[in-house]
């Protein structure tokens, strides 16, 4: 078959999850993304593979719940570009549900 | 009817006097209790250059309005003194359920000066004290100090307040514990209650706890009832307690390991609050009145204790480079009973890692290498061997050995386990804090790190100084309070001058009760430049100001100190030097008479 020349590069990041998101799916996983992939369209993907993770990331209106807190290599995407953050290839994407302690 | 008991005992325990004084109306009013309470009568009755292990140095334990009162997470009660480990007017506090107890005692608090010929115990019940013979503890653990005198008292309502062999030899790492294994943990208060050869103090009693406004008081408690059952930062305390941080900080890049060398942590999950869950954790248990419920009680090796908590996985652990949980675990048990600030035994266990590393000392503990761990632990609360050299903290270790630079501390005080190179804010906390180094007088991760109550970019430092001010305004108000500073995930400030005014019926405002926080905070202050501290040590260890961080997102940054400390003076209405300006005093009502101050 032929190759479609625009047809987006794939890529792999890794994805750890922590706290109660361990319910839902492995603590630490590769996931294949094509390029240019924003971390919420990460997100909306991670969720429509595991489907318990939607009510720990997004309230009913779907707005990514208080507290949640997503890193990408150790950033918090809030100061980054936020959800429209772009995932690069080798990525290392932390998903936090509202935690914390003291 | 004031959610206050209106007693204060006033202990002189090398008279043997004892007196029961009404408490103060304008001192609730200026100082809400607690903290307030001890910050006001220590700075008020007692000259700053006492000596801390002097009998005339004064240590109080004071509840708030809101303890007891059936209030969630009304619980706290809280230990003041002149701080042995480094003189600051210092408070520590500790939840459980002792502060309830005292006030069922019949009191607000203790204020206890002079030192007792011989071991002696505190005994309060429904508004009488006795000043009792406690040879009989003496030598014990905390543990047996408090199973033998529920044994002896045949009192299951009774509470135990006491200190282990770390506070009779004196550790200036030494605190006070009660309720088997709440601390209060920070600042050597351990120490003063040994050198006044204080062993415990217990409450028991049924007197009534009464709140000013109950119909209000109703309508509060539900409010933030559900204010905290619906925030989703309280439900994770719930299910993996405050080592849920353990991942969080590392992944931040900001978790310190090997005596806050590097950040890179090889094995965070070893020893984190979800791996706790999965292991050793038998229940989750909560103080009084609570419904966080984030303390856990664990099982290693057929012993089951309440703990550890986040700083003392990250103590014994990451910062030791021990990936070893049951061991790690342990070890914060052992300081429990032992009466040891576990902070403060594994910032000093760590220096001495560090110094050994790099051949400044022979002989020590190695990292990464958890075998005697447990008996260097034992060493340092009986002041024996090694461990003696380590009994009064790494700042006084490393300086014998010529390398303080090595001393992860402020004031002497150990730092817990966030590293300042990656959270601008949270490192002036530390720098300023009044009670040395310390991160629950103004938990800067809260923004910084957690998003609470809003997200603030960790590397930033512009405009950070007026943060730090109101949260540790804040922190002061609800330390004066007898509420648990966890509330503060859940709570603003509108929420405690509601609570505050349905309990005392004397209707306060969200800036009203900054400004008690404002008023204990330089109070607290003024001690301190009268004890001698300056600008100057409001710092940190120059590892963070000149040694970039090597790895993760914080990578090449640095603690930047000017001009946020200058701000932050600014923000405090403090001169250039950090003083507080004339002004400013007048403006607390500080400096001038009015309060009556009870003395025996």
């Amino acid at each position: 078959m032929q190759e479609d020349e625009n047809r987006a590069e794939k890529m792999k990041v890794t994805v750890k999850v922590f706290a109660t998101l361990r319910r839902f799916m492995e603590k630490e996983s590769q996931v294949t993304i094509e390029s240019g992939t924003t971390a919420g369209e990460l997100l909306l993907m991670l969720t429509k593979e595991h489907p318990g993770l939607n009510n720990e990331l997004f309230d009913e209106t779907g707005v990514l719940r208080e507290y949640v807190n997503i890193l990408k290599n150790g950033r918090n995407i809030h100061f980054l570009n936020k959800l429209e953050t772009i995932i690069e290839e080798n990525d290392l994407i932390a998903i936090f549900p509202p935690s914390g302690g003291g | 009817m004031d959610g206050y008991t209106n007693k204060i005992a006033w202990v002189d325990l090398g008279k043997g006097k004892i007196s029961i004084q009404e408490t103060d109306a304008e001192m609730k009013r200026q100082y809400i209790g607690g903290r307030g309470f001890g910050a006001h009568i220590i700075s008020s009755q007692m000259d700053p250059l006492t000596d801390p292990l002097d009998p005339e140095n004064i240590i109080t334990f004071m509840t708030g309005p809101t303890t007891g009162t059936g209030i969630p997470l009304g619980s706290r009660y809280e230990v003041c003194t002149k701080s042995p480990l480094n003189g600051t007017l210092m408070s520590a506090n500790s939840g459980g359920v002792f502060g309830w107890k005292m006030k069922k005692a019949g009191f607000d608090g203790v204020v206890i000066s002079g030192k007792a010929k011989k071991p002696t115990y505190l005994y309060l019940e429904n508004g009488n004290v006795e000043i009792r013979n406690a040879a009989d503890y003496w030598g014990k653990t905390t543990h047996e100090t408090t199973d033998a005198l529920m044994a002896d008292l045949d009192d299951p309502k009774a509470r135990v307040l006491c200190i282990g062999p770390a506070g009779e030899n004196l550790d200036l790492l030494a605190c006070v514990i009660n309720d088997r294994d709440r601390a209060a943990g920070r600042g050597g208060s351990g120490a003063v209650m040994g050198s006044k050869n204080l062993k415990a103090i217990v409450a028991t009693g049924d007197q009534q706890i009464k709140v000013a406004d109950p119909d209000r008081m109703d309508g509060v408690k539900e409010r933030i009832r559900t204010k905290i059952q619906e925030n989703g930062i309280c439900d994770a305390l719930h299910l993996y307690g405050t080592s849920v941080l353990v991942n969080i900080i590392h992944e931040n890049g900001i978790l310190p390991t090997r005596n806050f060398q590097s950040c890179d942590f090889p094995n965070p999950d070893d020893v984190s609050g979800e791996r706790m869950r999965d292991t050793i954790l038998k229940k989750e248990k909560g103080c009084y009145a609570c419904i966080v419920k984030c303390s856990r009680v664990c099982e290693v090796e057929g012993e089951t204790h309440e703990g550890p908590e986040y700083e003392g996985v990250w103590g014994f652990g990451p910062d030791l480079g021990i990936d070893d949980l049951p061991l790690i675990t342990q070890a914060n048990w052992l300081c429990n009973k032992l009466g040891l600030d576990n902070i403060g035994t594994a910032g000093s266990i760590a220096c001495a890692m560090e110094m050994r590393e790099k051949g400044y000392i022979s002989e020590g503990p190695t990292f990464g290498d958890g075998t005697g761990l447990l008996e260097l632990i034992n060493q340092i609360g009986h002041r024996e061997g090694f461990g003696a050299e380590l009994s009064d903290g790494s700042f006084r270790f490393a300086v014998k050995y010529g390398h303080p630079e090595l001393s992860m501390s402020v004031k002497m005080q150990d730092l817990p386990a966030y590293d300042p190179r990656g959270l601008q804010g949270h490192g002036l906390a530390y720098a300023t804090s009044v009670r040395g180094g310390d991160h629950v007088y103004g938990y800067l991760i809260s923004p910084e790190v957690l998003g609470s109550p809003e997200k603030l970019d960790p590397y930033e430092s512009t405009g950070k100084a007026l943060w730090v001010k109101v949260f540790q305004d804040l922190t002061a108000a609800i330390d004066a309070s007898g509420l648990c500073l966890f509330t503060s995930f859940a709570l603003n400030a509108d929420d405690y001058a509601d609570i505050m005014s349905a309990t005392t019926g004397t209707e306060i405002n969200a800036t009203e009760l900054l400004r008690v926080g404002e008023r204990i905070w330089n109070v607290q202050k003024l001690f301190n430049l009268a004890v001698g501290y300056t600008k100057d040590d409001d710092t940190l260890p120059d590892r963070f100001l000149t040694e970039p961080l090597q790895n993760g997102a914080p990578k090449g940054r640095v603690w930047e100190r000017q001009p946020m400390l200058d701000e932050y003076y600014a923000e405090r209405g403090w001169d250039n030097e950090g003083v507080p300006t004339p002004k400013k005093i007048r403006e607390l009502g500080l400096g001038e008479p009015g309060i009556m101050h009870a003395h025996t």
